[in-house]
């Protein structure tokens, strides 16, 4: 019997303890959906204060012109669909043509942004050459300097080689990786990278092209992701250059063309303004969407090692 | 000789496209740049050589340079940190098994796409006004705002709040960071039941670091920079009464507004130094706090 | 391949596929093309466009490249183009940046084309008088504008004001205030505050019997002037009459965010070719004031050129050049399709075309323009270089005193010190 009842005190306490474990795997679910939750809350408060401002300018965009400033309520009295319609063409060219020049300067710039970039980053994060921290810091460099002082002796550079009022200005130098940023990215992201995949890849024969095209690259979808959102998004947004180099109206960007609309001295039109502006960040938006999985894909690939 | 040329020509043939550009497109305006800081040169007509003369004016002469100074310096202070930490707690936010993560990521991007827009101008203007929005909202707590956005003593922090509300660019890198550390890390600290902040003081924080490393960088430059939002938000005058007048926009100002490239140029190329410096700094001391993968020895 | 669609096929592609790697190619060939430079809004730029397209159809063989961009952007453009050398032909140019641009030598005189194959003979002389540096004419008026009180007609009436609002006097504004602030119960202030406004301001100077510059270039307003300035703005605030303090320090805001505009005042200070783009955003209907008087001063209002026509430096072709700017200002057809946008025309045959066809609006500042010819006083002196830095010290330093961080007096002698440092450092 003694042995029975300890059998018995067994298990209960083995019942017990698994009822135990048992809620206390149900607290830690709860525990866990709780913190989910408190999560979202956390993060959809979070996310109404960054939407505020797209939201006044979606509002914005219909008001009539007087009560874009007047008033402090976010709901327009009456919605101005034409400030759409009508901002379309309100300039002496239409909209159309802009969207097709930004389309042209930005895909151009981005393919330069991304390959040269990259080529450099990849001799500076796995290559080693006789003056690499010398470069380094000269590309550094670039970054520093602000862009104003540099302007005015860019332009007599560019007027020499006949390239104003063309997009050249704008384009070629993205091939030529002028955008340190990137490439101190990407350094940053390849360096992460362990070394013993090219020292392998080496011994196996491979090029420095290929273990480039066929390593580095992959691997770095994340980083290389980022550039091109960042990348798309700033030439798109890119207003000083085309200012300057751009004279022909009809080879106006977006960001220039949506400053033809205000006047400080004069008659303006922020509805239209602040409609066509409303439309610019849509391609935008279209790309970040599509291009924002080539990080979560990532995921996968860089998990692997 | 040919082992020098094995060892240096593939890096060189990569680096081909960035040595194209920067000697023949880039280095040239900077040493223009350079040279101009010794003249005086109204953009009309041909610069005068007068050897130290903007650098001498600029630290005994000129009260607004020290004004940009100060203001400048509060403002990197307070916004590169507020921004990082913004960007990196809602990174790892984000980074950890929600579903919606994409939606949000959407979301928490969208204020840096707005820029330094008009739209902001005009929007941050009227939020931070004596009777904006963010007054209404003080006051449902019984707080009686100030004019915010007018007042020389508060102008700058309403910046510094611009500054953090558009944290989409280092929140992307570093989300895009996060994704590099294997997860099978995590795994087994959980395991082994390390608890959460220790998870991200010996896993995270360390893998990190390259990417914490450039935005800390990057940011500080660009903040030693900043130009866009300041110039739109005060009319390109840095008012109110100087509040708002960076670095750059005083040096713009001198430069396009009073034909005074010379010294515009004289005022970048100490900027130069002091954003040098402290990118000097940061890499010096890297060495103690970023390791990466392919220099472990 | 028909020209037909040749030509259609240009029109989609060309100025988008083509100037992806070319320079931008003129509609149609022409042997000699100028370049037109402007600042302007979507109003003027239609406007501008139109007069191109018909100049060149009366002179083929010449194009015409149209460049605008905002007023924000223009200027930095500019002394972009002009350390380039690449200036366009023809630019815009405003009272305010003329003496900087024609000190340093970017601009051409045009006299030597006048009577020749610039035709303005007939023209007011005052208002044309307004381009010429040192005897020399530098730019061609192309429509002249005074300082307005602009005023809420509806709110005046309202609160019963009858005085004569162009011989009115700074007593009778400060009365009418009260009285608006009063009618509304204190929702509608009498005014927009115009420390800050130094064009104001020179008004009040030569109320005072002085100019705020003399002629060889010295500051010769003085800490006084400031001071009673700023006091009687100071004591406008103090009653409560005037725009909250908060919104007078946001500089240079848009028409649209203007007191008039949005509704918390009656009255905005501004130019007279700004009329038509205030009444745009305005809800109630405007009406046109003089800057008050001086009760036994000097009249201190000005007629003054809105906007000019200048030959640039780099221009080639000045005969193309000349042509353009004499259609600008003598072809009916053009002159018809540009209206009153840029100003008031300084020619009287011009004027009498357009007036059968004036807009309400239009038509309220050209007799404004009328009734204040005699009550205004002679243009002022051209500013010396440093003028616009001065301009920018006087918002400044008037920006404390609105927010009541310092004695007024103090600050209107640190101002005056301050512009007179920064003209001399400028010369």
């Amino acid at each position: 019997m003694k042995t029975s009842a300890t059998e018995l005190e067994l298990a209960i306490q083995m019942d017990e303890a698994a009822r135990v474990a048992h809620q206390l795997r149900l607290k830690r679910d709860r525990q866990d959906r709780n913190g989910r939750i408190l999560k979202h809350i956390f993060l959809i408060i979070v996310s109404c204060v960054m939407l505020y401002p797209l939201f006044w300018l979606l509002a914005s965009s219909f008001k009539p012109e007087n009560e874009i400033f007047g008033s402090l309520t976010l709901w327009p009295s009456e919605f101005q669909f034409e400030n759409y319609t009508k901002g379309w063409y309100a300039l002496p060219i239409s909209f159309t043509v802009f969207y097709v020049n930004s389309a042209i300067v930005t895909g151009l710039s981005v393919i330069g942004n991304l390959v040269s970039c990259s080529f450099a980053a990849y001799a500076f994060a796995r290559l080693n050459f006789n003056g690499r921290s010398f470069f380094f810091a000269l590309m550094m460099m670039t970054l520093m300097i602000p862009y104003h002082v540099v302007l005015i002796p860019q332009y007599v550079q560019f007027l020499n080689l006949g390239w104003v009022d063309t997009y050249l200005p704008l384009v070629v130098p993205r091939f030529l990786a002028s955008d340190a940023f990137f490439i101190f990215l990407m350094v940053q992201f390849f360096r992460q990278l362990p070394r013993e995949l090219d020292e392998a890849a080496m011994i196996d024969g491979c090029s420095p092209f290929k273990i480039y095209w066929a390593i580095i690259l992959p691997l770095s979808l994340p980083a290389m992701g980022t550039a091109a959102i960042f990348s798309l998004i700033w030439v798109w947004e890119d207003f000083l250059a085309p200012l300057i180099y751009l004279n022909d109206i009809k080879s106006y960007t977006v960001p220039l063309a949506l400053r033809l609309f205000l006047d400080q001295e004069g008659q303006s039109a922020y509805g239209q303004m602040f409609a066509m502006s409303v439309l610019s960040l849509v391609p935008v938006v279209i790309f970040f969407v599509l291009f924002q999985k080539l990080i979560v894909r990532g995921i996968a690939t860089s998990g692997m090692k | 000789m040919k082992r020098f040329f094995a060892r240096n020509a593939p890096a060189y043939v990569f680096l081909l496209p960035w040595l194209i550009g920067f000697f023949l497109l880039a280095l040239g305006p900077i040493l223009a740049s350079l040279y101009l800081s010794f003249t005086r040169y109204d953009m009309v007509s041909a610069p005068r050589w007068i050897g130290w003369g903007n650098y001498e004016y600029m630290f005994t002469r000129d009260r607004r340079f020290w004004k940009a100074l100060e203001v400048t310096f509060t403002y990197v202070a307070l916004a590169v940190p507020a921004r990082l930490i913004m960007a990196l707690g809602v990174a790892m936010l984000l980074d950890k098994g929600l579903r919606t993560i994409g939606l949000y990521r959407a979301i928490f991007y969208l204020p840096s796409l707005l820029g330094a827009s008009i739209a902001i101008a005009i929007l941050w203007r009227q939020l931070f006004a004596a009777d904006g929005v963010v007054n209404q909202v003080l006051a449902m707590v019984g707080i009686q705002g100030a004019s915010w956005i007018t007042d020389p003593d508060t102008s700058l922090y309403t910046l510094v709040v611009l500054a953090m509300w558009q944290f989409g660019s280092p929140m992307l890198i570093f989300l895009a960071g996060l994704r590099g550390i294997p997860r099978d890390l995590y795994e087994a600290a959980e395991i082994d039941g390390t608890p959460g902040w220790r998870q991200f003081t010996r896993i995270t924080l360390p893998l990190l670091a390259p990417v914490i490393f450039f935005n800390l960088v990057l940011q500080t430059i660009d903040s030693f920079k900043t130009f866009s939002s300041a110039f739109i938000i005060s009319n390109g005058t840095g008012a109110p009464a100087d509040s708002l007048l960076f670095y750059t926009v005083y040096l713009f100002n001198e430069a396009f507004k009073f034909f005074r490239m010379g010294y515009a140029s004289a005022l970048a190329w100490f900027l130069l130094v002091i954003i040098a410096t402290f990118t000097a700094i940061a890499f010096f001391t890297s060495k103690y706090w970023v390791h990466y993968e392919n220099e472990r020895d | 391949m028909t020209k037909l669609t040749r030509r259609a096929l240009l029109g989609t592609m060309g100025a988008t596929a083509a100037a992806a790697a070319l320079p931008a190619m003129p509609a149609f060939a022409a042997d000699r093309t100028i370049r037109h430079y402007w600042w302007g809004n979507p109003e003027r730029d239609k406007r501008t466009f139109a007069v191109i397209d018909t100049f060149q159809k009366k002179n083929v063989g010449i194009a015409v490249s149209g460049e605008t961009i905002g007023w924000g952007d223009y200027w930095t453009k500019m002394a972009t183009q002009t350390a380039g050398r690449n200036m366009a032909d023809l630019v815009q140019m405003d009272y305010r940046f003329l003496f900087e641009y024609v000190n340093r030598g970017a601009l051409k005189p045009l006299d030597e084309f006048v009577g020749k194959s610039l035709m303005i003979a007939d023209f007011d002389k005052g208002p044309l008088d307004g381009g010429k540096v040192d005897g020399k004419l530098y730019a061609l008026n192309i429509g002249s504008n005074s300082q307005v009180m602009v005023h809420n007609t509806r709110a005046f009436q309202e609160a019963g004001i009858d005085a004569d609002l162009i011989n009115w006097t700074w007593d009778d504004f400060a009365k009418a205030c009260e009285k608006i602030t009063a009618k509304s119960g204190g929702k509608m202030k009498g005014s927009d505050d115009l420390s800050l406004m130094i064009e104001t301001f020179e008004s009040w100077v030569r109320q005072n019997g002085r100019e705020f510059y003399s002629p060889d270039g010295k500051v010769t307003a003085t800490a006084g002037d400031v001071t009673s300035w700023w006091q009687m703005w100071a004591d406008l605030r103090k009653a409560g009459v005037v725009r909250d303090k908060n919104k007078t320090v946001i500089l240079d805001p848009p028409i649209a965010e203007s007191g008039i505009a949005v509704g918390d005042t009656a009255m905005s200070h501004y130019w007279s070719n700004q009329l038509v783009g205030i009444q745009a955003v305005a809800k109630d209907k405007i009406g046109a004031a003089m800057v008050p008087h001086k009760a036994g001063g000097k009249p201190g209002q000005f007629i003054k050129p809105s906007m000019f026509l200048s030959l640039s430096r780099d221009a080639k072709d000045t005969a193309a050049a000349i042509a353009y700017m004499n259609a600008w200002v003598n072809d009916p057809e053009i002159t018809g399709i540009l209206g009153l946008e840029r100003g008031i025309p300084c020619s009287p045959k011009i004027r009498a075309a357009l007036a059968p066809k004036l807009t309400e609006v239009e038509k309220l500042s050209v007799d404004y323009f009328t009734a204040i010819q005699s009550k205004v006083g002679p243009l002022p002196v051209p500013a010396p270089k440093g003028a616009g830095e001065v301009r920018d010290a006087f918002m400044r330093i008037g920006t404390d005193v609105v927010l009541g961080k310092v004695e007024v007096a103090k600050a209107a002698s640190t101002f005056i010190e301050d512009a007179q440092a920064i003209i001399e450092r400028a010369q």
